[in-house]
């Protein structure tokens, strides 16, 4: 028996109804308050691509926003991401089921802001704020002029030493004390050598290895006195010949005189990047690893899981002796991407978290920094080794806020690697750079600041 | 002289049709809408510059153009064909091995299937995980069992000669779902075949390649393009492996960019780099280099599938 055409309407809009009542999404903005919020307050989704610690601290500052706010409600939710990739925010957003707040490495904002991701502040009084904030961390949150991001936290780079490897090395470790300056390569590279431990051909103490941790190309870039940068011509310069000696002496010759294999073997052993091993089991932390650059958080890591580890801190190795030193700060921000659905409330809990209340909380907890100028004059904020970091903030390079700054990331990397594995001179590598990234930013020029 | 038999539906045909357009009609919409219309968006989107946001501008043929000029772009092309022309064939093997252990007249041979195949149900992304740990040069059980005869340590994923082996090593374990089509080609094969070669004195070696391989060839043929199309789309453990879920990694995609494959660099560029544009180019000129491996695989099995009818 044939049913008739009218059933088989009938049935197929009630196919319809039931994918489509299947595919609606109950909406996230005007849900019941989440417990820890106040009554008639509309919820606000906020994501981060952090992981604990730091994740255990921020929901401290929404649980504080959330008791004290009447307006809104916010949900913290950790997603898939990292500093380049924001695949998770980009196709939400696209979706119609994006956040209301994003976190975002500040270095990517005007890259994202080009691309259309982000809402332009300016309607929302955000200039207004903006002499809260540190100044090169403000500017790191333009766009074109305009505000897209509130710097919310920000950190600096320098040399830990474990003292008690160096001592049964038989190596004095006060000659890398912060008094007397910044400890030239060939100081570190001698020191390093002396450290190395080797067992069945493999390391298992490894005195230095300058891309470990935060060693990155801007890193030693700076260090070496480079400029990455040109904002006259608009156009970027790894190719400036300080950075190609930084790559050369740091990477090229360093994984030589290791051995890129071998190197690359401790790496995999005690320091992987995939997946990282827990912090506790830092190569730093429990001693295989002598010297290594890092940032400010790792006091925090320190105090957590090594209290009783013997160690010194000074500044990022320069290539002369009396090179004044250099470190870069970086940091995150919060935003509100496009299509956000209570970005009102959005607003208001952004103001928070990266103002005076959430940026003590996060500095205390985390041993990162404040970008709220206000909060750096308040000791109590900085205690031992962490005022160290907070003076290092007054002579900070900060990487070049850029349309194309993951592409000038991810690109420099690439010319890292080559220069490590000796596929590609440096000076080739980072021309290759060069011509890469500037080919994409040319139709950003010319950039207002 | 014989005309074409004309396509000409009868009043039922056309009644049945009727009936059934509406049934099939929330499959053909949603055929339409996620998978015809953006594919050919994605071509309109290939000739513009657009970051996934705003509106597209007009940008001709410079995507194209620009991936002839980009190294990435090759160094992506060559990791992948090195990966697929590894892989596939030693996938075949590897499926044909296991459902030949399949395949055996045990008792237990329920759980050896089961067992066989339970790699191949399991996430990629989880098995990749397993796999860092297994090859692991300072604690890593491969690189254990190796030096216990003798083999000196291999950085499996920190060494740029070693890394893409290392995946087509993982790729195996997904061989449990090829090796039951193989399974099934195997069991079609007539015994009486079987029969008469031993009575000729054709021991097990000359049976395997004189009978069961010529008749499973067809199925050989399915896997080796199957199998190509899937190989040239790698992803996943690239992106697992180069920390694209933790970020932060002092690589971008292994170490010398050695598992920088093309869908791996497509994706970078959709949503790392913001361009669209040239992601969809490259999508389309994957497409086109999966249907010339395809036709090229079909010509060259000309020469040695045996299809029974024939």
């Amino acid at each position: 028996m044939a049913l008739l055409p009218g059933r088989g309407v009938a049935a197929s809009l009630m196919a319809f109804l039931l994918v489509g009542a299947a595919c609606s999404s109950g909406g996230q903005s005007s849900g019941p308050p989440l417990p820890g919020c106040n009554s008639g307050t509309k919820q606000a989704l906020f994501w981060t691509s952090h992981t604990p610690p730091d994740t255990d601290s921020e929901q401290h500052i929404v649980d504080a926003f959330n008791k004290q706010s009447q307006t809104t409600c916010v949900k913290m939710v950790a997603v898939p991401g990292s500093e380049t990739d924001i695949a998770k925010l980009t196709t939400a957003v696209r979706g119609g089921t994006g956040p209301d707040v994003y976190e975002l490495d500040r270095f990517t904002v005007a890259e994202r802001a080009a691309a259309g991701v982000l809402e332009d502040l300016t309607p929302y009084g955000a200039a207004d704020l903006a002499s809260n904030y540190l100044d090169f961390a403000w500017k790191e949150a333009l766009f074109k002029g305009k505000p897209y991001a509130l710097p919310d936290d920000t950190d600096a780079r320098v040399l830990y030493y474990n003292k008690d490897l160096m001592q049964a090395a038989g190596v004095d470790p006060s000659q890398l004390d912060i008094s007397k300056g910044a400890p030239t390569v060939d100081l570190v590279r001698t020191i390093a050598t002396k450290l190395n431990k080797k067992v069945n051909g493999k390391y298992t103490v490894l005195g230095f290895a300058p891309r470990l941790n935060q060693g990155w190309h801007y890193t030693w870039g700076f260090a070496f006195g480079g400029s990455f940068f040109d904002s006259t011509a608009c156009k970027v310069t790894p190719d400036d010949p300080k950075i190609v000696d930084a790559f050369k002496t740091m990477f090229w010759d360093w994984a030589g005189m290791l051995g890129v294999n071998d190197l690359q073997t401790f790496e995999s052993t005690y320091a992987p990047d995939t997946p990282p091993l827990p912090q506790a089991q830092d190569a730093f932390l429990t001693g295989h690893l002598g010297m290594v650059v890092s940032g400010d958080w790792v006091l925090g890591l320190i105090a957590k899981y090594a209290p009783n580890l013997h160690y010194g801190i000074t500044y990022i190795p320069v290539p002369h002796q009396g090179d004044t030193p250099a470190t870069w700060a970086g940091g995150w921000s919060v935003v509100i991407p496009k299509g956000a659905k209570n970005a009102k409330g959005g607003w208001e809990f952004m103001k928070f978290f990266a103002g005076e209340a959430g940026q003590r909380t996060y500095t205390q907890e985390t041993t990162h920094m404040p970008t709220w100028k206000s909060l750096l004059n308040d000791t109590a904020l900085f205690p031992g080794d962490h005022a160290l970091f907070r003076k290092q903030l007054d002579v900070a390079h900060s990487r070049p806020a850029l349309p194309v700054g993951a592409l000038y990331w991810d690109q420099l990397t690439i010319a890292q690697s080559a220069a490590e594995h000796h596929s590609k001179d440096p000076a080739t590598a980072l021309k290759s750079v060069a011509d890469t990234v500037n080919a994409k930013l040319q139709q950003y020029c010319p950039l207002a600041s | 002289m014989i005309a074409a038999p004309r396509f000409r539906l009868s009043v039922d045909d056309r009644r049945n049709l009727r009936t059934a357009l509406p049934f099939i009609a929330p499959w053909i919409i949603g055929f339409i809408a996620f998978t015809l219309y953006p594919i050919i968006y994605s071509l309109y989107l290939s000739f513009t510059n657009y970051s996934g946001f705003g509106d597209a501008t007009p940008a001709g043929f410079t995507n194209y153009q620009h991936m002839a000029q980009d190294p990435l772009f090759w160094q992506s092309l060559g990791n992948t064909l090195y990966y697929t022309a590894l892989a596939v064939p030693i996938g075949v093997v590897v499926a044909i091995v296991l459902a030949l252990m399949m395949n055996q007249n045990l008792r237990e041979v329920a759980f050896y299937r089961a067992a066989f195949y339970v790699p191949s149900i399991l996430p990629l992304f989880a098995l990749t995980f397993i796999f860092i740990v297994l090859l692991n040069p300072g604690f890593g059980l491969v690189d254990y069992l190796l030096g216990l005869v003798g083999i000196p340590s291999i950085n499996w994923l920190g060494d740029a000669a070693w890394t893409k082996i290392s995946i087509v090593m993982l790729a195996q374990l997904g061989a449990g779902g090829p090796a039951l089509i193989f399974l099934a080609a195997l069991r079609a094969v007539p015994g009486e075949l079987y029969e008469a070669a031993r009575l000729e004195g054709a021991g097990p070696l000359r049976r395997f390649f004189r009978i069961t391989l010529p008749l499973i060839t067809p199925v050989i043929l399915f896997d080796l393009i199957y199998g190509t199309i899937l190989g040239v789309q790698i992803f996943t453990p690239a992106f697992v492996l180069a920390g694209g879920t933790s970020g932060g990694g002092a690589y971008t995609a292994g170490p010398e960019n050695s598992l920088l494959f093309y869908v791996f660099y497509l994706y970078k560029n959709a949503f790392q780099y913001s361009d669209m544009g040239y992601a969809s180019a490259m999508a389309w000129v994957l497409f086109i280099i999966s249907v010339v491996l395809s036709f090229a695989i079909m010509k060259w099995s000309q020469q040695w599938v045996h299809y029974e009818s024939s």
